[in-house]
């Protein structure tokens, strides 16, 4: 088999890894992307499809100003996305909404929005409290639960398909002329100072550089090249229903309505392990929320379902890391994969090719998560 | 025992179903058997009681087969099942739990979704039509042969103009001979069979003779049909189903020139496969049988499955009719009743000495039939790029084929690509076509591809009631 | 598209569009419809394709209709009832 030879490797072709070797590509680097495709492993299939701000970042306020960058961004990216491989992306940036339930979900979201405030540098928080009469307001098609204690609202969020998100960056990435390989299970990875081999079961492939983008598996590849990819799974379960008329014009974190009218429903977090079986305990505690909050969902007819596993930090925000041993190597990783595709195909290219944006992505290094010796 | 809990629940109440349900009564268990449909029969004996009572001058040219099937049902009704028709199963829990619906939910007075725990489970949902997607099947007035054979068996219904039937296998023959028994006008009969089958087919003709019965009733149908005068065209290459908004005539190549022919239906019937929704849904190992191209759950002589309590019986097992149905159903309830500890293993043997007697003599046609009827590969995989595969998702052989080019290795990686298979039928209609398709892409076996996931619920049910589920 | 192969003197009356249908007990909705001449009974969500039952078993879910008010459901599976109203849902 004939080695193949490149600038970038990029390890993993799910939404990060696309998103990179797309980026990458079109910053006119020779890219390689390999992917094994493990249908238990894949999460951006698993993806609710929303881009958003709101929620993220407690604890990091460098985090949230990522997260707005990336939503600042993504309107050009979609746009550029969409002419140059004519698929569509159906996204729409109207502003989001979590909607509360009770008064302590209420009050709670209150005090998180007033902590968030607090952390940030700019002293501002883009997310307003709606009491529940203006949030019927916004939502004249559909009436709200009578549970329904009010919203919070954050301008910078806005929803995709996040299947035509990955299926567009993939034909993007052919037409910049990058390959991609499915099928490749990385067997070892040689550091070969400067510049790197990875071995597949079948294949082998040299690049000056090379990206660990591989979700789960990211944690056996970091080893590789002597690079702590702390992440582990968290399941989330999804429901879908038949298309129908649409009525839904803001996406919620629980609750949206996609283009073609079907409604998604989640969300589940569960510690399982590596587990992606419905159960129908969490799909009946998702139908209840979602009918407490809109009772007119009652009578959709759901048809399918799905069950992906997230890949978390420990405190679930990104890590990005080049290896300090193998200097070349690099791993990057984030659930909000989807949101973040417009900056990880711009931003986080340049950081890997030419090490600009350094110092901003210190803060994500996995440093952050050694737990301190005492004295 | 808590009125919702049995020691034996069958789905489905066909001929499988229901020899199951009247053996495992016999020895006293408790048993439930949920059927989505209103009547027992399951598809070869639908609406049974149905047609003897409403229309006897129908019931009376049926057949000694499909009559056989009014005892059985009558038996079945007897015998002290708890039996709730209508019902939709959704879902399957690992710890056999299971949740079912209503076939009819009207929307302000729905009844409470049902819940029901068992010690053991049968799985005998049969068979549905193997799909044969070509140009033009998505047309209303196409439709598949079983479905007009239903029509004529729950409604007394026949197509009023001519039809066309196109495909190949048993069920073709038989229905044919229905149709021209009710008076139906067949103008033409598009034979998909390979040339010469009959010679490939041969080796296995000495052992088929033992089942002669079956060998003489296929020779019978096929003379019935020549003497209607009913022009048969064999060995055909491709099929187009045409109109503007409904179904107005056939194309198909016949040798090197085109025919066209005008009819009022066009009536399809590719063989039938193993329904394998709700044993996919729970996680049941499948095998894929390559000679009838079709995935099978694995299962051993008494119908156990990879999981521990769940069997199957009948088609959904394997493709083999009616008699070889209920033979399996004694067989699967049989070893049930043992494990339940009503009866010795030394019993459970010798009751089912009978049946595996009986099996053996109906199995003897079976390696002749699926070799004869074997599919040929432009009957699985439409040479027409633009053919619908997915007909919930309109999704093409062209745009599963460019998925592949995209790098494409598994089917839940096309189904994300192109959608094929997220509609409300859940890959029923496309899901075989989807792996021969992946398959003969990568020129590896359909087995080594695998099938899309899926998952509940196997049946829709709406949010509402989803939220009521105990 | 279809004929009876024989009289039936029960019948019961249904809705379909508003119209009113005088058809056989015991039989599944589809039938029903199918036995008056409806040929037609929902446009594909995609391309709006017009569609028709293909299996009548309950496989195929080109056969879904609106009854009672309730969307989506398999009307080859569902016995009429005295009053039933049925839609199409477009």
């Amino acid at each position: 088999m004939i080695e193949k030879q490149a600038d970038v490797v990029v390890i993993g072709g799910g939404i990060i890894g696309i998103s990179l070797a797309y980026g990458l590509s079109k910053q006119n680097a020779k890219v390689l992307l390999i992917d094994k495709e493990d249908p238990l492993l894949t999460a951006s299939r698993g993806n609710f499809g929303l881009v958003w701000v709101q929620s993220k970042g407690e604890g990091m306020p460098e985090y949230v100003e990522w997260c707005i960058e990336a939503a600042d961004k993504w309107p050009q990216f979609s746009e550029n996305l969409e002419t140059e491989t004519g698929i569509q992306l159906e996204y729409a940036k109207n502003g989001g909404l979590e909607i509360w339930l009770g008064d302590e979900e209420y009050n709670t979201r209150v005090n998180f929005i007033d902590k968030m405030r607090k952390q940030s540098r700019s002293g501002t928080y883009d997310c307003e409290m709606l009491k529940t009469k203006e949030l019927q307001e916004m939502l004249p098609e559909i009436k709200l639960g009578e549970e329904v204690s009010g919203g919070s609202f954050c301008p910078h969020d806005g929803y995709v398909n996040p299947l035509n998100l990955v299926k567009a960056m993939h034909k993007g990435f052919k037409l910049s002329g990058g390959n991609y390989y499915s099928g490749q299970s990385v067997t070892n990875i040689e550091f070969l100072e400067p510049g790197f081999r990875i071995h597949t079961e079948n294949n082998s492939y040299i690049a000056e550089k090379l990206v660990i983008a591989g979700g789960l598996v990211s944690k056996k590849l970091g080893k590789m090249v002597d690079i702590d990819v702390p992440v582990g799974p968290e399941r989330g379960q999804v429901l879908v229903t038949e298309r129908t008329k649409k009525i839904l014009p803001f996406p919620a974190t629980r609750i949206r309505q996609n283009f073609d009218g079907s409604f998604l429903f989640g969300n589940s977090n569960e510690k399982v392990g590596y587990n992606i079986e419905t159960t129908s305990e969490v799909m009946k505690k998702i139908a209840i929320r979602a009918i407490r909050t809109f009772p007119y969902l009652k009578n959709l007819q759901l048809i399918r379902s799905w069950s992906a596993l997230r890949v978390l930090t420990p405190d679930r925000n990104p890590v990005y890391v080049e290896s300090k041993t193998c200097p070349g190597a690099f791993a990057v990783t984030s659930h909000s994969g989807v949101s973040l595709a417009s900056v990880h195909s711009s931003n986080l290219g340049e950081w890997i090719i030419e090490g600009s944006h350094q110092a901003k992505f210190e803060v994500f290094h996995p440093r952050r998560f050694d737990v301190p010796k005492t004295a | 025992m808590s009125p919702l809990e049995y020691d034996y629940t069958i789905i489905g109440a066909g001929p499988a179903g229901m020899a199951a349900a009247i053996t495992a009564r016999q020895h006293g268990l408790r048993v439930l058997i949920l059927d989505e449909q209103h009547n027992a029969g399951g598809q070869i004996f639908r609406n049974i009681e149905g047609i003897e009572k409403n229309l006897n001058s129908e019931y009376r040219k049926l057949g000694d087969e499909y009559k056989s099937g009014w005892s059985l049902v009558k038996e079945f009704k007897k015998c002290g099942a708890d039996y709730f028709s209508e019902r939709s199963v959704w879902q399957i829990d690992k710890d056999l739990g299971i949740h079912h619906v209503s076939t009819n939910s009207k929307s302000f007075s729905s009844s409470i979704p049902s819940y029901i725990k068992t010690k053991n489970l049968l799985i005998a949902v049969g068979a549905m039509e193997r799909p044969m997607p070509l140009p033009g099947w998505t047309l209303p007035g196409v439709m598949a042969c079983t479905a007009v054979d239903a029509l004529y068996k729950t409604s007394g219904l026949v197509p009023d103009k001519d039809v066309i039937l196109a495909g190949s296998g048993p069920l073709l023959l038989l229905i044919a001979c229905r149709l021209l028994d009710a008076g139906v006008h067949i103008s033409a009969l598009l034979d998909t069979n390979q040339r010469f089958a009959i010679l490939k087919a041969s080796p296995f003709l000495p052992q088929a003779l033992r089942s002669f019965s079956y060998l003489k009733k296929g020779i019978s149908m096929m003379q019935k049909i020549k003497n209607a005068g009913i022009p048969i065209y064999t060995g055909i290459k491709s099929i187009e189903a045409l109109g503007k908004s409904k179904f107005e005539k056939v194309r198909f190549k016949n040798g090197t020139e085109f025919i066209e022919l005008s009819a009022g239906m066009l009536l399809l019937h590719n063989g039938v496969v193993p329904n394998i929704q709700i044993t996919r849904q729970l996680g049941c190992e499948h095998r894929w049988y390559e000679l009838q191209r079709y995935w099978e759950p694995v299962a051993d002589d008494w119908g156990n499955t990879s999981l521990d309590g769940v069997s199957i019986a009948g088609d959904c097992g394997k493709i083999s009719g009616s008699s070889i149905s209920e033979l399996t159903g004694n067989l699967a309830a049989l070893d049930t009743v043992y494990k339940i500890g009503a009866i010795s293993k030394v019993k459970r043997n010798q009751f089912s000495q009978p049946h595996r007697k009986e099996l053996s003599y109906h199995k003897a046609v079976r390696p002749f039939l699926d070799k004869l009827f074997q599919p040929g590969k432009s009957w699985l995989i439409p040479e027409k790029k633009e053919t619908i595969v997915c007909r919930c998702e309109e999704v093409t052989v062209n745009d599963i084929r460019q998925a592949i080019s995209m790098g494409a290795q598994s089917p839940d990686r096309i189904k994300s690509l192109v959608r094929c298979g997220m509609g409300p039928c859940q890959a029923r209609m496309c899901g075989l076509t989807v792996s021969e398709i992946l398959a003969d892409a990568r020129n590896i076996s359909p087995e080594e591809v695998g099938y899309l996931k899926i998952r509940s619920p196997i049946k829709p049910i709406t949010l509402g009631k989803l939220a009521e589920i105990d | 598209m279809f004929r009876k192969l024989h009289k039936n003197s029960e019948t019961i009356k249904i809705w379909f569009e508003g119209s009113s249908l005088d058809v056989e007990e015991g039989q599944t909705v589809a039938a029903a419809l199918l036995s008056e001449g409806y040929l037609f009974f929902r446009n594909s969500k995609i391309s709006g394709q017009p569609r028709a039952p293909y299996c009548m078993m309950g496989v195929c879910y080109e056969c879904m209709l609106e009854i009672d008010g309730q969307s989506s459901q398999q009307s080859c599976l569902i016995p009429v009832r005295e009053g039933m109203n049925i839609r199409r849902q477009n």
